[in-house]
């Protein structure tokens, strides 16, 4: 008996014909998109630097006398600063990421933000999710693209978020993403129970239902889709061996669980990773250091591993917190929230350097950082010059692109 | 307007078939039956027990309903523990407090005598959105609170009341909206997600209300809200046709004159009872009903839910559970009396997480509450719930007969009404030793725990159990 019919056509009463490999080899050999050459293997790695990034101690603007008077017990020493040039440079703890961005792999975008900011958390998160700064979207950004792209809905793994709940950025009208916090979490607990999973199996295929729903498709559809991949998952990704040390934290094993897959090529289109929280009201620069040299020493191991693998143009990491925080420092040696925030671009099809402008600390929004680059610009960009689709439809209208991939 | 976005807006369906409009909201004939009120306590409560059930399929729809709508005075209702004034809500412990009160809310979904009354609390918590402010727990249960007392009460008035409401205040910014630098974020929510709907206001009207809602401030750590005079904005408005020196109250008044609030909350309330995506000769028909008692609920809801419309094929089992309702229902289902801390992270996990919505515009429901990672995420709820020693305490289970059809037969007649193929129906036989199961050893008082666990675990993963 297949082991695969547990659940699936099972209880459900779903008439499938559950064969693993007749479905993944479909998924596998999904055509090509329309569109850029080479981009239907390309991967988009989006990690959420969430609770709000102070831009100002990431990416520091050491050579403006301002950013010193105005945060006399947080801001960077410039003997401390990773210089870029005369002007910006990155905060000490993100070395990793420095010797990235020499090897012109690191494009740094500044002043990143919408018009009409909102200061909530809750709010800006939703903004940046569904890419709609002036009304609510049910669909994320990325769900959109899915839904728009039409990729085939046996690929069940044509995005992976890695978290506990599914990010807004990736839910889509039409189609399934699975959101998976670990390897050992995304697993159906009943299998280990042999008796009840012979049970469901031996389930003849019939959906003699005594009831409609308009749901009930969708309900079979998901229950499937469940089982599926929870059980092909492990097995689709086993092969592969990481071949570089990641560091042991959870933005280090999420990024390790993120090449294992793009390495595994199930036809992974978009990956989300979540890293925080950076919500540093109070004693900032212990928190805020220690989480950038994080991220920084998980993602140049995550290249290393990739480019051990020959992946590392294959996959373009961008990165994005829902706001940046406020200038000046607040009573508590931390920082309140702000608005517009530099972001990363991180890659081997990356044109390294510095986009966008940088932050004119007299010219400010109320004590805030005014955008000069609307984020759905960087969306636009990754969607057509990264993925290879158009963008308007998505973002429900036309942003310039930046020149930031080579 | 991106062409996609308008073929399946929310994620949500309506059923097959034709509305009979004639007949909709006329009295459903004759005594309810097991299946009918099991469908009715899924929709107004959060299920039944077979007792409950039983006692509920011997009324006739009119009389049920009206059992259902008999809340007890809700001042009779002890505030949790936590919601003392010296008690942990009242101080900064934000996650545990937070914690507390989730579990007491499910707690009485789960056990009140009121049912219905926890559903609307439900819903308004969903509708008037206001996300938990970490700092002030307190002020979230005094909301809960102030939707519990209107669950069942007058439209406009909760709508008054809601406005002024500290959790909301704070929340939408009305605390901070003054005279001198008004904030519009009260204002355009209360028209676009709680009252109209978009496109029937202007911007210059929420620029309007704005400057009537002026003046509102939350003190002493959220136990208090004032009018503070020299806040407020005394001058002319003009809001929606109508001009004068309007407050908040004003505007909230001039908001229900318009027939749209009846047709918006008419909709509203179609999607969380009946079905999605209602036919607007249906939502007019709510509407007129609702203008008719004059916002007054209760009525409203008496007749919704003895309707045909309500009872029909249609509307049975159309709609998707939410994480909640799968939750507490489970408890409710198996006849267990208390819901465990275990409930607030697996309903973090399957996405509703109480007091903190996913946004001002509350959980989108429908087809969103289901992704396969969800899906894993209930199913091992179940699997969590069904090891642990609560089994025991079920009421029915115990008493569960020892032959296999029988049995098989319980189970699927209390967790889902029958709404099974026959080939689950065989299967779960099967499983629990019957014919058919030469791979099983036979039930006996070895395995009877651990097969009945099984048995109860496949009954809850068919596809209806999903569903409401």
């Amino acid at each position: 008996m297949k082991r695969t019919n547990f659940l699936l056509g099972a209880v459900s009463g779903l008439a499938v014909v559950a064969n693993s490999e007749h479905v993944f080899a479909r998924a596998l050999a999904q055509a090509p998109l329309p569109g850029l050459p080479g981009s239907e293997k390309r991967c988009l790695v989006l990690i959420n630097l969430f609770g709000g990034n102070d831009g100002l101690n990431c990416v520091v603007p050491h050579g403006d006398d301002r950013y010193y008077r105005l945060r006399p017990g947080l801001a960077v020493d410039r003997n401390e600063v990773l210089a870029i040039d005369a002007r910006v440079g990155l905060n000490p703890s993100m070395r990793s990421l420095k010797s990235l961005y020499d090897r012109q792999m690191v494009a740094i975008v500044q002043g990143v933000g919408y018009p009409n900011p909102d200061h909530s958390h809750f709010r800006s998160t939703e903004i940046w999710q569904t890419a709609a700064p002036d009304r609510y979207e049910h669909t994320g950004w990325i769900g959109r693209y899915f839904d728009d792209a039409s990729l085939p809905k046996t690929n069940l793994f044509k995005g992976v978020s890695i978290s506990k709940v599914l990010p807004e950025a990736l839910v889509s009208a039409r189609t399934d993403i699975p959101s998976i916090a670990g390897l050992g979490s995304y697993a159906m607990m009943a299998d280990r129970d042999a008796a009840a999973r012979d049970a469901f199996s031996r389930q003849a295929h019939d959906s003699t239902l005594p009831f409609a729903s308009p749901y009930l498709a969708h309900v079979m559809a998901i229950e499937g889709d469940a089982q599926r991949s929870s059980e092909e998952l492990p097995k689709l990704v086993s092969g592969y061996q990481a071949k570089a040390a990641y560091p042991a934290t959870a933005i280090g094993r999420s990024l390790a669980l993120a090449a294992q897959i793009v390495g595994s090529n199930l036809g992974t289109k978009v990956i989300y990773v979540e890293h925080g929280s950076f919500d540093t009201h109070v004693s900032q620069r212990k928190t805020q250091d220690q989480l950038l040299m994080q991220f920084s020493d998980a993602v140049a191991a995550f290249y290393d591993d990739l480019a051990a693998h020959g992946n590392d143009r294959r996959v373009l990491t961008v990165t994005f917190s829902e706001f940046g925080r406020r200038i000046e420092e607040n009573g508590n040696r931390g920082t309140d929230h702000g608005e517009a925030s530099p972001l990363f671009l991180i890659g081997g099809g990356v044109r390294g350097g510095l986009y966008g402008a940088m932050p004119d600390l007299a010219v400010t929004n109320m004590g805030n950082v005014r955008f000069s680059v609307d984020f759905r610009s960087v969306y636009a960009t990754v969607l057509e010059r990264w993925l290879g689709r158009p963008s308007a439809a998505v973002l429900n209208g036309e942003f310039s692109k930046l020149p930031v991939l080579a | 307007m991106a062409a996609q976005a308008k073929v399946d807006v929310g994620g949500i369906l309506r059923p097959q078939g034709r509305l009979d409009l004639a007949t909709a909201l006329q009295p459903y004939p004759g005594t309810l039956g097991e299946r009918a009120a099991a469908h009715l306590l899924r929709r107004a409560g959060f299920g039944g027990t077979p007792a409950e059930i039983a006692r509920y399929g011997a009324m006739r729809a009119v009389d049920a309903a009206a059992t259902l709508l008999a809340v007890p005075n809700a001042n009779s209702i002890a505030p949790p523990e936590q919601a003392q004034v010296d008690g942990p809500l009242a101080q900064r412990e934000t996650r545990e407090s937070l914690a507390a009160l989730q579990l007491w809310w499910l707690n009485r979904m789960l056990n009140s005598p009121a049912p219905l009354q926890e559903k609307m609390t439900l819903y308004f918590h969903g509708h008037f959105t206001s996300r938990a402010t970490p700092r002030f727990p307190r002020i979230t249960y005094n909301q809960n609170a102030l939707f519990r007392r209107y669950a069942t009460g007058n439209l406009r008035e909760l709508t008054h009341e809601v406005s002024k409401d500290a959790a909301m205040l704070i929340f939408l910014d009305g605390a901070s909206n003054v005279a001198s630098h008004p904030n519009e974020n009260y204002a355009r929510e209360l028209m676009e997600l709680f009252t109209l709907g978009v496109d029937n206001y202007t911007e210059d009207d929420v620029r309007e209300s704005a400057r009537a809602w002026t003046g509102w401030r939350v003190v002493r750590k959220g136990d208090a809200v004032v009018f503070d005079e020299a806040r407020h904005d005394a001058g002319r408005k003009t809001f929606l046709g109508r001009t004068g020196n309007f407050n908040g109250d004003d505007i909230v008044d001039i908001i229900f004159d318009q027939p749209q609030c009846a047709r918006f909350f008419a909709t509203s309330l179609l999607n969380w009872f009946v079905y999605n995506d209602p036919e607007p000769e249906l939502i007019d028909a709510v509407a007129r009903l609702m203008r008719a008692h004059r916002y007054e609920l209760a009525p409203v809801l008496g007749v919704l839910l003895a309707s045909n419309v309500f009872y029909s094929e249609r509307s049975y089992r159309a709609l998707v559970k939410s994480p909640v309702e799968f939750v507490v229902g489970t408890y409710k289902t198996l006849g267990l009396s208390e819901i465990g801390a275990m409930a607030i992270p697996s309903l973090a996990q399957m996405g509703q997480r109480l007091f903190f919505p996913p946004s001002v515009a509350g959980w989108p429901g429908g087809k969103n509450w289901l992704t396969s990672g969800t899906m894993i995420d209930r199913q091992n709820f179940l699997t969590r719930l069904l090891g642990s020693q609560t089994l025991r305490a079920s009421s029915w289970l115990r008493q569960l007969p020892v032959a296999p059809k029988s049995a098989a037969s319980v189970l699927a007649q209390i967790i889902v009404q029958n709404d099974v193929s026959p080939a689950s129906r065989s299967e779960l036989e099967a499983y629990l030793g019957g014919a058919g199961s030469a791979a099983l050893p036979s039930l006996s008082a070895e395995n009877y725990d651990e097969r009945i666990t099984g048995a109860v675990y496949l009954a809850m993963a068919t596809p209806a159990y999903q569903l409401n």
